[in-house]
């Protein structure tokens, strides 16, 4: 109990809950805006950040995370330009409320139903991260080099357009985690002749040239696109008869969400389509969806928010990142010095508290703050992009230099930021890579400790259960994209 | 960009495949140029060995590229080409060759004179005309930043040869 209420002291400090409500405020605003987004938010402050108290910098990071979330919401519903991915599903049937004139409506849906969602995922995050420590504390290298193959393997079914791809760049995220000095032998590798790069290369400028500088490249294109501009809208919270309306399909979504939130690499845009199309299944009215109908914006946003606080647990239970935005706070937690994984929760248990505390603040802070300020939070899109994007540009440039006072880390984001929009353009993903680029040291660290304990016997691997257990996961993972194809295949067959 | 070619080949993904290959194969030259392991570390796995097993994925991976396409042609399902379907506009090159130049001035500049260069560079080049708004982003942006950055977070930042900085 003691750990709980130190950490929840922690959290509801005031200059915690400061940061807590600006972290809120940033995740809308990056979240609203078409092209920023939570993990851009979050790669952008890491560098700032690092000057924080550990707890305050990721407390800040976590409230950001949920409201990032919903902030993508706003724009979807009032302009069918979904701020953020994980949005995606709740425009369709939320802009064609708007359309109809229930603008506030739909807002006010998405916002009860996301904080519901988001609240549940986080009794089970609280339930979930000190048992799954519990049980992950008694892995030794070999159980977790099988569950990063796992984690690793789930990249195949990730979102994003291509498995293929997704695990292409997975695996140039693990080489790029090579580069620096091999620490079984000590000797240098892929440095170049750069002492910057004997210690491996730094993540925070690779994410920011990643996540920001490559977005920078793309919207360079549409800068002349002309803004739609946005209604007059009074946001109503749902009424009796919404909320009895949605109340099941909010509760399968939020269960749908924290589930997926779980799984290793599965983030909140596959969620939400999940909820979205699990919603459909179970609707009555599956015919009126796409026109504007309530379950249409509960389902997805109830799960994506759920997978925000499902993502968590793997995060730190297990130091393995549940999306693309958990890999950033993964990141963030080995820059303020923390190994993740389940030591974290035993040795400093209040810290976890305090993440809960901070989340569960943030969930309401963005229902008060996204109603409230959705007609300016949507306003925001008005900022002409041709002083939006150079400044998010100066913004990358300086938090780059001021990780080690460094240009070399400035070039470095450069670099990323090319490789990034080359990757986007032919079907890459910035997350896998993220995510090969955060798990590739645990990869072959725990390799070489496992082959140290096996006198280089590679089949003794298989003499753990729980390693078959995660080969065999990890296999499932690979072919699920193609079961998957398979079963729909054979279900539209079967309508026909 | 390239139309894919009727056949169960993708043209623009082989191009892609082979571009990934020949780098997988100047990493595996790389692997070659590691110092030698002393004898003492003889029984650890060797630092080429991760390396080259990541360089194997990928290489195996990349041969697949080119025949995604028909796999997923199979299954209805072609949303391969969706963003590169427009080839690249100038401006992006533009753009990063601008950036390009504006880090490699940044020494000499220092930090202060680069954000200004970066807030009134980049609009411009992307059609920004608006003298008024674009001079006070170009000053006031910058100096906001770095009056917050210098003075509330204590970040020292490069003056540059103008020794121009807040500081």
């Amino acid at each position: 109990m003691e750990p709980i209420l130190e950490g929840l002291g922690l959290a509801f400090s005031l200059y915690n809950m400061a940061l807590v409500i600006a972290g809120v405020l940033i995740g809308v605003l990056f979240g609203a805006l078409p092209g920023l987004s939570s993990p851009l938010a979050i790669a952008l402050l890491l560098p700032f950040t690092i000057m924080l108290e550990p707890v305050s910098a990721i407390c800040m990071m976590a409230a950001l995370y949920c409201a990032g979330t919903f902030g993508g919401s706003i724009t979807a519903i009032l302009i069918n330009a979904p701020g953020a991915p994980p949005a995606v599903a709740t425009a369709f049937d939320g802009y064609p409320m708007a359309r109809r004139g229930e603008a506030g409506r739909a807002l006010g849906l998405a916002a009860v139903s996301s904080v519901t969602g988001g609240l549940l995922s986080l009794v089970v995050f609280i339930v979930a991260t000190p048992l799954l420590a519990e049980v992950a504390v008694s892995f030794r290298p070999p159980e977790y080099f099988a569950l990063t193959v796992f984690a690793l393997s789930m990249l195949a079914s990730i979102s994003g357009r291509s498995s293929l791809r997704n695990l292409i760049a997975g695996a140039v995220g693990v080489l790029v985690s090579t580069v620096g000095t091999h620490l079984g032998t000590g000797i240098e590798r892929f440095t170049f002749g750069f002492h910057e790069l004997t210690e491996g290369v730094e993540f925070v400028p690779v994410l920011i040239g990643l996540f920001a500088v490559s977005e920078m490249l793309v919207q360079s294109q549409t800068a002349d696109m002309a803004v739609e501009r946005i209604r007059s809208v009074v946001v109503k919270l749902p009424g009796m008869d919404d909320i009895r309306r949605v109340a099941g399909t909010v509760l399968r979504s939020s269960g749908i969400g924290t589930f997926i939130g779980i799984l290793p690499a599965e983030g909140s845009t596959v969620a939400a389509i999940i909820g979205y199309n699990e919603a459909k299944r179970w609707s009555p009215r599956k015919h009126e969806f796409g026109t504007g109908v309530p379950e249409g914006i509960a389902g997805p946003e109830a799960a994506n928010n759920a997978a925000t606080g499902g993502a968590m647990v793997p995060t730190l239970a297990l130091g393995i990142p549940g999306s693309g935005t958990t890999a950033l706070i993964l990141a963030a937690l080995i820059a303020h010095g923390f190994r993740p994984g389940p030591y974290l929760i035993q040795k400093t248990p209040e810290f976890v508290y305090a993440i809960f505390g901070a989340m569960a603040v943030g969930n309401v802070a963005f229902l008060v703050i996204g109603l409230a300020g959705a007609k300016l939070f949507a306003r925001i899109t008005l900022i002409p992009r041709t002083f939006l994007w150079p400044m998010v540009f100066g913004f990358s440039v300086i938090g780059a230099y001021s990780l080690s006072g460094s240009f070399f880390d400035v070039w470095v984001m450069l670099i990323a930021g090319a490789v990034g929009f080359l990757m986007r353009r032919h079907g890459f993903g910035a997350a896998p890579l993220v995510m090969g680029l955060i798990l590739g040291r645990m990869l072959e660290e725990t390799l070489s400790q496992s082959m140290i304990m096996y006198d280089n016997e590679w089949l003794r691997l298989l003499e753990s259960p729980i390693v078959c257990g995660f080969f065999a996961l990890a296999i499932l993972g690979l072919a699920w994209p193609a079961i998957a194809a398979r079963m729909a295949a054979r279900r539209s067959r079967e309508k026909e | 960009m390239r139309r894919p070619a009727p056949g169960r080949v993708h043209r623009t993904d082989l191009a892609l495949g082979l571009t990934i290959l020949a780098l997988v194969g100047a990493g595996f030259y790389l692997c070659t140029t590691f110092e030698e392991v002393s004898p003492l570390f003889a029984d650890s796995i060797p630092p080429e060995f991760f390396p080259r097993l990541m360089l194997w994925v990928i290489g195996v991976l990349a041969l697949l590229l080119p025949f995604e396409h028909a796999f997923r042609r199979k299954r209805g399902d072609s949303g391969l080409d969706e963003d590169r379907k427009d080839a690249v506009r100038p401006i992006a090159y533009i753009t990063f060759a601008a950036a390009l130049a504006l880090v490699a001035a940044a020494e000499w500049l220092g930090a202060y004179l680069t954000l200004v260069a970066i807030c009134f560079a980049l609009p411009l080049l992307w059609g920004e005309r608006r003298w008024t708004p674009l001079a006070a982003f170009a000053l006031g942006f910058p100096t906001a930043v770095m009056v917050l950055f210098t003075q509330a977070f204590q970040i020292y930042f490069q003056p540059g040869v103008f020794g121009l900085s807040l500081n």
